[in-house]
């Protein structure tokens, strides 16, 4: 009941630029949680826009429940998917509540207001996020870490099947993003909801979630002892479950550092160390890709 | 969750201020240079055999001259609601786009060259100024769109750009120009409301309104789109088709105005900032009560115009800046605690 999304040979370029994701094709399972990780400028967001519909592929598809996204009308898939965006630029003063309901304005009466059920999705969210009790409050009053719980909490009014996460955790101390990793936890395994997170907490998302991508920038792909679309040219993602896809290996592949590898209970969790830090690993031969 | 907007507080806020401009409509008809009486007018438009002056003065003058009045200022105040919320600028006005300089452009050419024509009973200065508000926009808009798809940046640049270009033109026009071009040059780029027939304010009233209701038709949408137009689009509303849908009925509800008044500066900005220092910035409730206060606040303002250096008169434009400058300082020093754009 809860559909999958897909990509099939999904390619994409900013206008002119060099390729940024090439040849990914991919299936997210239904009511799972996907930890999208990478370096910086290896893809992540974009990926996460062409799910929601807001880029569009210059080759392959992306589809969700098997209907390509492109052929959803905006108010139809704005009924499977919502997003959390890292991007927050207040203009005018709106309060929380105000700001979840924007939420439901697809659904909207003829006179422009919400429904009753408009408002109970909005009063849901804003309680299972903990946030009713400054719903009244202006969004600019808050503090980061209770402005990313309202966020989410208007991705949850929108009541879609799969929410998209951009980093939701930036800007927040370890406590707020423990908070917020609950709480995606609860809303995954209690509403049964996919949940896509792009996210910087390599250990987080081993300790939250069940599936991981791992991506690395197009360009890194790129030697020129190496041919391009040809099958032996090494992939730009790995996917998977995340016990075999977050491993130092791959870590330090990606992201090109060393990494040290501990384990707390079943899951392994990741330090990395850079030449200079205190614990440096000794035998330090720079990782392949360091230059890159 | 308390403190929503709820049709119910919407409708009565939107009656009392309906009432309130009502009052004012009244008040203002009776108010002039000329005295009369409220009693006198009741006569009638003959007392006996011979023609009624009060009469005749309410109702020839006084009455299409204060409707005038209520059109323009509603209007303009509507138009500056929606473009500060399509640019998402709380400095924003009608004018910001360039539309004033295509307006003054083509009204300024109009007295220069001494046209005597009419075109359904407009002046054609009118037409003029009506067609020059109407070409920049469309000019604006294709040089924004160049930039990107609604590029805000773009849109403001172009219309800085188009501005200063025309306002150069409209300089060298009127330095070319005679005294008595000069004089009326000089009044209709300062707004000034004259005495209308009833023609043009049925006309002029009627597009004003219709464009004022499919406006807030886009109200829910416009809430999103202020706060981030890239969320918006992910929440399922029609992002582009609405920007450009409120676009153009602001600009011509704008080209409107302009037609019928000239360059009336201050309305656009200071009633739509004030009315959501004054009660938030749900533009479901914004749009219906700036265009009320709107139209008030020029009522009151033109009055102002008529009689204070009576018999002679201002052109409006002088009053709105005078008055409503500090008047809208008052309102931010005291409300600043209550939005957020201030920080």
């Amino acid at each position: 009941m809860n559909p999958s999304v897909q990509m099939q040979n999904v390619c994409f370029a900013y206008d002119r630029g060099r390729p940024v994701l090439r040849d990914i094709s991919l299936t997210i399972p239904g009511g799972s949680f996907l930890a999208v990780i990478g370096p910086n400028g290896a893809g992540k967001s974009t990926l996460i826009n062409l799910i929601a519909g807001l880029l569009v592929p210059r080759s392959g598809t992306v589809s969700i429940g098997g209907t390509t996204v492109r052929s959803y009308r905006p108010a139809d898939l704005a009924r499977k998917i919502a997003l959390v965006r890292q991007e927050y630029v207040p203009v005018f003063g709106f309060s929380v509540a105000e700001m979840v309901l924007m939420a439901r304005t697809a659904y909207y009466g003829p006179l422009g207001f919400e429904g009753e059920a408009d408002r109970q999705h909005a009063i849901r969210a804003l309680e299972m996020t903990g946030t009713a009790e400054f719903a009244s409050r202006p969004l600019a009053s808050l503090s980061a870490g209770e402005r990313q719980r309202v966020f989410i909490a208007r991705a949850l009014a929108q009541d879609t099947p799969i929410l998209l996460m951009d980093e939701p955790t930036t800007f927040l101390d370890i406590r707020h993003q423990v908070r917020i990793y609950d709480l995606l936890k609860t809303i995954q395994v209690n509403e049964s909801r996919t949940i896509i997170a792009i996210t910087q907490d390599v250990n987080l998302a081993a300790q939250y979630c069940d599936q991981a991508l791992l991506l690395r920038p197009a360009s890194s792909m790129e030697t020129p002892t190496q041919q391009r679309q040809t099958a032996s040219s090494p992939c730009q993602y790995r996917i998977g479950p995340v016990r075999d896809i977050l491993t130092a290996e791959h870590i330090e592949e990606a992201f090109g550092v060393n990494v040290f590898s501990g384990r707390v209970g079943h899951r392994h969790f990741f330090l990395p160390l850079g030449r200079m830090a205190k614990d440096a690993i000794s035998d330090s031969t720079p990782p392949a890709n360091e230059q890159g | 969750m308390h403190r929503l907007l709820s049709p119910k507080i919407l409708f009565t806020r939107t009656a009392v201020a309906a009432a309130m401009l009502a009052l004012v409509l009244v008040l203002c008809s009776l108010i002039g240079s000329q005295k009369i009486s409220l009693k006198g007018t009741l006569i009638g438009e003959h007392s006996s055999a011979v023609p009624n002056p009060d009469y005749e003065i309410l109702v020839h003058i006084r009455i299409p001259r204060v409707l005038l009045a209520a059109i323009v200022g509603a209007a303009l105040a509507a138009a500056g609601v929606t473009l500060q919320a399509l640019l998402r600028n709380p400095l924003a006005d009608p004018f910001i786009l360039g539309i004033s300089s295509g307006a003054g452009l083509g009204a300024t050419l109009a007295v220069v060259a001494g046209l005597g024509w009419t075109l359904w009973g407009r002046s054609p200065v009118a037409v003029f100024a009506f067609a020059g508000a109407v070409g920049t926009v469309w000019l604006v808009w294709t040089i924004g769109r160049v930039t990107g798809k609604f590029h805000v940046t773009g849109l403001l640049l172009a219309g800085v750009v188009v501005n200063a270009f025309f306002s150069a033109i409209i300089m060298f026009l009127i330095s070319i120009a005679r005294g008595q071009q000069l004089h009326a040059t000089m009044f209709w780029l300062m707004g000034n409301l004259g005495e209308e027939d009833f023609f043009a304010l049925w006309v002029g009233g009627g597009c004003v309104l219709v464009g004022i209701a499919a406006l807030y038709l886009l109200t829910p949408q416009l809430n999103a789109i202020s706060f981030n137009p890239t969320d918006a689009r992910s929440m399922g509303i029609n992002v582009e088709r609405v920007q450009f849908l409120a676009f153009v009925i602001s600009a011509f509800i704008t080209a409107v105005a302009v037609s019928l008044s000239g360059l009336i500066g201050f309305v656009g900005l200071v009633v739509p900032h004030a009315v959501r220092l004054l009660f938030g910035p749900d533009h479901r409730q914004l749009l219906p009560l700036s265009t009320l206060f709107g139209a008030m606040f020029l009522v009151v303002a033109d009055t102002v115009a008529r009689v204070i250096v009576a018999p002679a008169q201002l052109p409006v434009g002088v009053v709105t800046a005078m008055v409503g400058g500090p008047f809208f300082l008052v309102l931010l020093v005291r409300y600043n605690r209550k939005v957020s754009w201030l920080r």
